[in-house]
């Protein structure tokens, strides 16, 4: 028969781990949730808030235009960004982020685009919110990165 | 930290040692559902970024990105890692680097992040702290070593499951989505089920919209209930059978990924082990008796069943009732509390005595299912809820009876509590 025992300086190794572990479980949901100096509310990810709010749909479309003309496909959109498509509206959930990020992920995207290919083209993030969006967010936000030749 | 001895003779307490079959119990049920969902769910993730050029920076910007050959490698040693847990093959190491790599992926992007998978990451966690040391072919093989495991990480699985419903609750306090609203409930979009189960769901959303903000202040009542039970060991008993009924609600109204099944996993760790207070009663010279006790072994992964030839429990301290005249080539259980169940009675008692195989048998339903329900062919994600309510409807009188007189054979009659006699 053998027993695993926890003695000696062991025991405080585990007891500080313990400790550490409970301090972190117990604090950061908490910082996460109300945000400080003021204690306000907020939804936010790592604080157990699963189904608290309604994740903010919209659709986004990527799409190329010249000199002000019709919008035209991204080639080969799916090897800057897997599962996407050009110059489609694509229906997505803001499940796990907030409306800022996901403005942010689209801006860097067009900016990468452009960056990438440099064929004197505009390339264009449309995002058209479309249900339980913040009212602060407004419904169209688009952004336009050239891609300089 | 206390240590103190309970009625039951367990020792409970931080540094408490307790037997190891609770600990290498959620184990294998957490590398259950780790195989079948979160390892396809984070290798999938890994797939997908490397074959993008675009990445967002991570949380942290000395988190390096994962690269072709890295993400080959990570998802590589994720099955292996997945499969060590299940097996038994250094499950510590496991556990940890499951849930390195997981919260190293969420931390490259903020949209690999979920709820259920931060619940599995953290009991993967807790799991790489356990200090037992069960095989799974050990603990298939249902004898009891006798060997003992620190009791802490236990307590931190009970901990952590009050802490995610205590801050799931609170939530439901201060959303503006629910508090008093309720809005949200009647707002979310909830699981399709096939026939039957379709027509529940149905009426359960008639409820939801009708009484929206009842729900919600119940829901959230139920959520800090069940918080508190977790901390307080009396109510343990009522808090797992609450707690069931409540993450298998969630399951069935909205399919939230692993949360339910892993919060199912967590409540392992309040149930009783190694206590043998369940008896097995065999005849000596019957093989069929012995072919059941090797079933039942197998399955007594928490050390429940204790073994006993019917010829010596007619001694003065045995259960009454019960004599040498009577052949238990059956099934023939009898519960601490003396209360005997028969021939196919004992399907009735399966869940409580062997949660492990039986929460095994339902992820491996409900995932197994899921896989044949998205390539179209048909709702079988629906299965583990049959098979709950198969065994629910054993519990209505009669019905183990009428049950077991086809596969038993009805022409040889049946005994007055069930059993059907050789």
């Amino acid at each position: 028969m053998t027993i695993s025992r926890v003695s000696g300086s062991r025991s405080y190794a585990t007891a500080a781990f313990i400790i550490l572990w409970l301090v972190i479980q117990i604090i950061l949901p908490l910082v996460q949730k109300f945000e400080l100096p003021t204690f306000r509310y907020r939804w936010a990810r790592f604080s157990w808030s699963m189904y608290s709010r309604l994740g903010p749909r919209y659709e986004v479309r990527l799409f190329r235009i010249r000199d002000g003309g019709v919008a035209e496909p991204i080639p080969d959109v799916s090897r800057y960004v897997s599962g996407y498509r050009s110059p489609e509206p694509l229906p997505m959930i803001a499940t796990y982020v907030s409306e800022e990020e996901v403005h942010d992920r689209f801006s860097r995207l067009v900016t990468h685009i452009a960056r990438d290919r440099r064929d004197g083209y505009t390339y264009v993030a449309s995002i058209r919110w479309t249900a339980y969006q913040r009212p602060i967010v407004p419904g169209l936000v688009e952004f336009h990165a050239d891609a300089k030749e | 930290m206390p240590m103190q001895r309970n009625s039951t003779g367990d020792e409970t307490g931080w540094f408490a040692e307790v037997p190891p079959y609770r600990l290498a119990t959620l184990r294998v049920a957490l590398a259950t559902t780790t195989l079948v969902f979160h390892v396809p769910k984070f290798n999938a993730l890994i797939d997908r970024y490397v074959a993008s050029t675009f990445h967002i920076p991570p949380a942290f910007p000395w988190i390096p990105p994962v690269t072709h050959a890295g993400g080959t490698l990570l998802m590589g040693l994720q099955h292996l890692a997945a499969w060590g847990l299940l097996l038994g093959f250094s499950p510590r190491l496991s556990a940890w680097f499951l849930s390195a790599v997981g919260f190293y992926l969420i931390s490259l992007d903020p949209e690999h992040y979920s709820h259920n998978a931060q619940f599995h990451l953290t009991l993967l966690a807790l799991v790489g702290c356990s200090g037992e040391r069960v095989t799974l072919s050990q603990l298939l093989r249902g004898d009891d070593s006798g060997d003992k495991c620190p009791a802490w990480p236990e307590v931190l699985v009970r901990i952590q499951a009050s802490i995610v419903f205590f801050y799931a609750a609170l939530d439901k306090v201060f959303s503006p989505y629910w508090s008093l609203s309720g809005g949200l409930l009647a707002a979310m979009a909830v699981t399709e089920h096939g026939p039957g189960l379709a027509w529940l769901q149905s009426v359960n959303q008639a409820a939801i919209r009708a009484f929206p903000a009842a729900m919600s202040v119940m829901t959230a009542t139920l959520e800090f209930s069940l918080a508190a039970v977790f901390l307080y060991r009396p109510l343990w008993r009522v808090g797992i059978v609450v707690g069931f009924v409540f993450v298998m609600y969630l399951e069935f109204l909205l399919k939230p990924g692993l949360f339910a099944w892993d919060m199912l996993a967590a409540f392992l760790v309040m149930m009783p082990a190694g206590d043998r207070s369940w008896t097995f009663l065999h005849d000596r010279e019957c093989s069929s008796c012995l072919r059941n006790w090797t079933l039942l072994a197998r399955l007594d992964w928490l050390r429940r069943v204790r073994c006993v030839p019917a010829q010596e429990a007619v001694a003065p301290e045995s259960p009454p009732a019960l004599g040498c005249d009577r052949k238990h080539t059956r099934f023939h259980l009898i519960s601490p509390r003396g209360r005997e169940y028969r021939g196919f009675d004992v399907f009735r008692v399966l869940a409580p005595i062997f949660p492990g195989p039986v929460f095994v048998v339902l992820v491996l339903a409900r995932f197994g299912g899921g896989f044949l329900a998205a390539r179209g062919f048909g709702h079988w994600d629906d299965l583990p809820y049959l098979m709950l309510g198969a065994l629910l409807i054993l519990w209505l009188p009669e019905v183990p009876r009428l049950v077991s007189r086809p596969l038993y054979g009805a022409p040889r009659g049946t005994s007055r509590d069930g059993a059907v006699p050789e």
